[in-house]
């Protein structure tokens, strides 16, 4: 064989793996940011971040969407590998889970002296002694979404809110005893979106110490009996119902409310829907409201960043979190901001729709960021869905949610 | 005879792939090996030990949410059913195919269709099509054939069943075009012959078509059963991540939620080994039982 193959061999194996390596040439001045915002989130961030690059030549900022699940999953994987990105961004619950798997880093010692001054304390994401997230939103939180076509006044109480829907529904009437357009619509595969009436009739999901499941009980059993009367006694939800349908609905006015969470409503507005926002009724047997569950959005930063990379991580994310920032986000999305400044802003202060989400917020309660949570939502998930499905009475799913809750904590633990 | 630079030059050539194939499946599979005889979980997702055979003595001792042996009968079920249709009516439709007739292009581009749609698009089609209410399967069932509509979604049997149609739909095309590509090969003299022996058109089927097409269609199924075996896409958004209630899991999407929900990494590794020992044993089975190997001719 000639040496000249042998060369030829050698430069063929080195280019085979020369793609295997990862270039870090340009990784010094590029950010990347994995989130799991909706698409008109995305179009805004990604403007905001344009605006930044064009301030800084040769910095390049990276946005990349993930599926909420995913992109909790898809962090602490690639972080633990080395890898991942410089900013994740979303709602506050996964902190305990990313401060377990030391995925994340504090950032009270990073951010500069008096940033912190100007946010408010629930945009601040403070756990076991160290500041892990900043957040840009506040809320994430459900409400009472209606359609303005229909409705003019919202309800106070769920007996309002019953005798509603069924006046809509026979005003509009029905196909194949399935009324033309549902009083109320949603999600009701998610736990997440049945913490609202769990609460209303006086639950929470951890006892007094924050951390040992509570869901085994009266409250739990009466709030899994009213929402399945309020589908097959009151009628006056679909059969069945997960995000996509609810939300379907919604945009096609066939139903004339809707709860769902802050992330949506500026999507029914470009839609040309003429909504309104109002808080979630008092369940009246109880005299309390439904309150859900709220959290801060914001940013942490991946303990995989470099000491030399962080001054400009940290100038992106003082950047992303900016007054200015704030102030727009606020006002094309209608999200609560973090910094007290922008609600001396005169577009933010008479905004109907952000002082209703506001004073939603006030009755709801902060979802807890520890991990046990995530025990939480899958023990409750599978027999939720099994009440909702009648496979399980509601005494039966409370006990087992309990019990499985336990369990996995147990697991997750030993 | 092989001189020592010829040697090398061979050496070259395959050790970019060696490292490679160590890179993509021998040292995952080791690592997942030694992770299943480990405790890796959330809280020890950095500092995991090895603890020997606990994870195995648990899924197959301790009750789990879902139950191990239940989604293993379901894998069963799963993986039988789908490989039966597909293969039954991907060769119904190759031996259609395989007859004169008129618009067959048009035929087979319309039955590959399944198949060259991603099954993302696929799965969240159907998903959409099995919905109660505004359901494209409902409303054909209730308004043209005067059947009561099926809550398919909700319910655990009710909701296996539709992963199971949308897994057929998509699965048949590979196994027709197997097939027709088979009985393609098959050399038109024999045809001939048993016409001269006045065979009919069932002894021509089991005496020619099927013996002949068999050395070809018996790889197909094995890797039928190992794509189905396998197949997480479909049931984990058919049915929106095991819904409901977690109980339309088969192993291998019950594998993903023990690692990327629950962060039970150990758990999972062990459960994988489990779908590998099952898929050796019914591979090398399968194979030696059909003598897939033997010559047709």
């Amino acid at each position: 064989m000639k040496p000249a193959l042998l060369i030829l061999a050698f430069v063929w194996t080195f280019f085979s793996f020369g793609g295997c390596s990862r270039s870090t040439a340009d990784d010094s001045r590029r950010i990347v940011i994995w989130h799991q915002m909706r698409p008109d989130e995305r179009d805004l961030l990604q403007r905001q971040i344009d605006r930044y690059m064009k301030s800084h030549p040769g910095t390049t900022v990276v946005q990349l969407y993930m599926e909420t699940e995913t992109l909790r999953s898809g962090f602490v994987t690639g972080s633990i590998a080395g890898q991942g990105p410089d900013l994740v961004y979303g709602p506050s619950d996964p902190i305990g889970v990313y401060e377990v798997t030391k995925t994340i880093v504090p950032l009270e010692n990073l951010v500069p002296p008096g940033f912190l001054a100007d946010f408010d304390s629930s945009g601040q994401v403070w756990y076991k002694g160290h500041l892990y997230q900043l957040a840009d939103k506040i809320g994430n939180h459900l409400a009472l979404v209606y359609n303005k076509k229909y409705v003019t006044r919202p309800p106070a109480t769920d007996q309002e809110l019953i005798s509603l829907c069924r006046r809509i529904q026979d005003k509009y009437g029905y196909t194949a005893n399935r009324p033309n357009v549902y009083g109320l619509a949603w999600n009701y595969t998610e736990p997440f979106f049945f913490i609202p009436f769990y609460t209303g009739f006086g639950g929470w999901v951890f006892d007094a110490d924050g951390l040992t499941p509570s869901l085994d009980n009266p409250s739990m059993v009466r709030a899994l009996n009213y929402v399945r009367e309020l589908r097959d006694v009151y009628k006056i939800i679909p059969g069945e119902s997960d995000y996509e349908i609810a939300d379907a609905l919604f945009k096609d006015g066939k139903t004339a409310m809707l709860i769902n969470g802050d992330w949506s409503w500026a999507g029914y507005r470009e839609k040309g829907i003429d909504i309104g926002v109002a808080p979630l009724p008092l369940i009246v047997e109880t005299g309390r409201w439904c309150a859900p569950m709220t959290s801060p959005k914001g940013y942490s930063v991946n303990a995989n960043v470099r000491k030399e990379k962080m001054p400009l991580v940290m100038d992106v994310l003082e950047y992303l979190l900016s007054k200015e920032n704030q102030a727009e986000t606020a006002r094309a999305l209608n999200t609560a901001p973090t910094r007290h400044s922008v609600y001396r802003d005169s577009d933010i202060r008479d905004n109907e729709i952000l002082q209703n989400s506001l004073l939603q917020i006030q009755r709801g309660r902060p979802m807890p960021v520890v991990p046990e949570m995530r025990a939480i939502w899958d023990a409750m998930r599978p027999s939720y869905q099994a009440v909702m499905g009648g496979a399980k009475t509601p005494e039966q799913a409370a006990r087992d949610m309990q019990h499985l809750a336990e369990r996995k904590i147990r697991d997750m633990m030993e | 005879m092989y001189t020592r630079r010829d040697r090398l030059f061979v050496a070259f050539l395959v050790i970019p792939s060696f490292v490679l194939l160590g890179a993509v499946v021998i040292y995952p599979f080791i690592y997942n090996l030694i992770l299943s005889f480990g405790n890796m979980n959330l809280t020890r997702i950095r500092d995991w030990q090895l603890v020997g055979v606990r994870q195995y003595v648990k899924i197959l001792t301790e009750p789990t949410q879902p139950d191990f042996y239940e989604i293993f009968l379901k894998t069963v079920i799963w993986t039988v059913v789908n490989v039966v249709f597909h293969v039954v009516l991907g060769v119904f439709l190759a031996l259609l195919l395989n007859q004169k007739l008129r618009g067959k292009a048009v035929y087979r581009t319309l039955l590959i269709i399944p198949w060259a749609i991603p099954q993302y698009i696929v799965a969240l089609t159907w998903r959409g099509m099995f919905n109660y209410e505004y359901g494209a399967i409902n409303v054909i069932l209730t308004k043209y054939l005067n059947l009561p509509a099926v809550e398919w979604l909700k319910s655990p049997t009710e909701a296996f069943l539709a992963c199971i149609l949308t897994n057929i739909w998509l699965g048949f095309p590979f196994m027709m075009v197997v097939a027709l590509g088979a009985l393609q090969s098959i050399p038109s003299e024999l045809y001939e012959a048993a016409d001269i022996d006045g065979a009919t058109w069932y002894h021509k089927l089991t005496r020619v078509t099927l013996p002949l097409i068999r050395p070809v269609m018996i790889p197909a199924v094995t890797l039928g059963i190992i794509w189905t075996f396998n197949s997480l896409n479909i049931v984990w958004l058919v049915t929106n991540t095991g819904e409901p209630s977690d109980k339309t899991h088969i192993l291998v999407s019950f594998v993903y939620k023990a690692a990327f929900n629950f962060y039970n990494f150990s758990q999972a590794a062990a459960l994988s080994i489990f779908i590998f020992v099952i898929l050796l044993a019914l591979s090398l089975f399968f194979m030696r039982r059909s003598r897939a190997t033997e010559a047709a001719y």
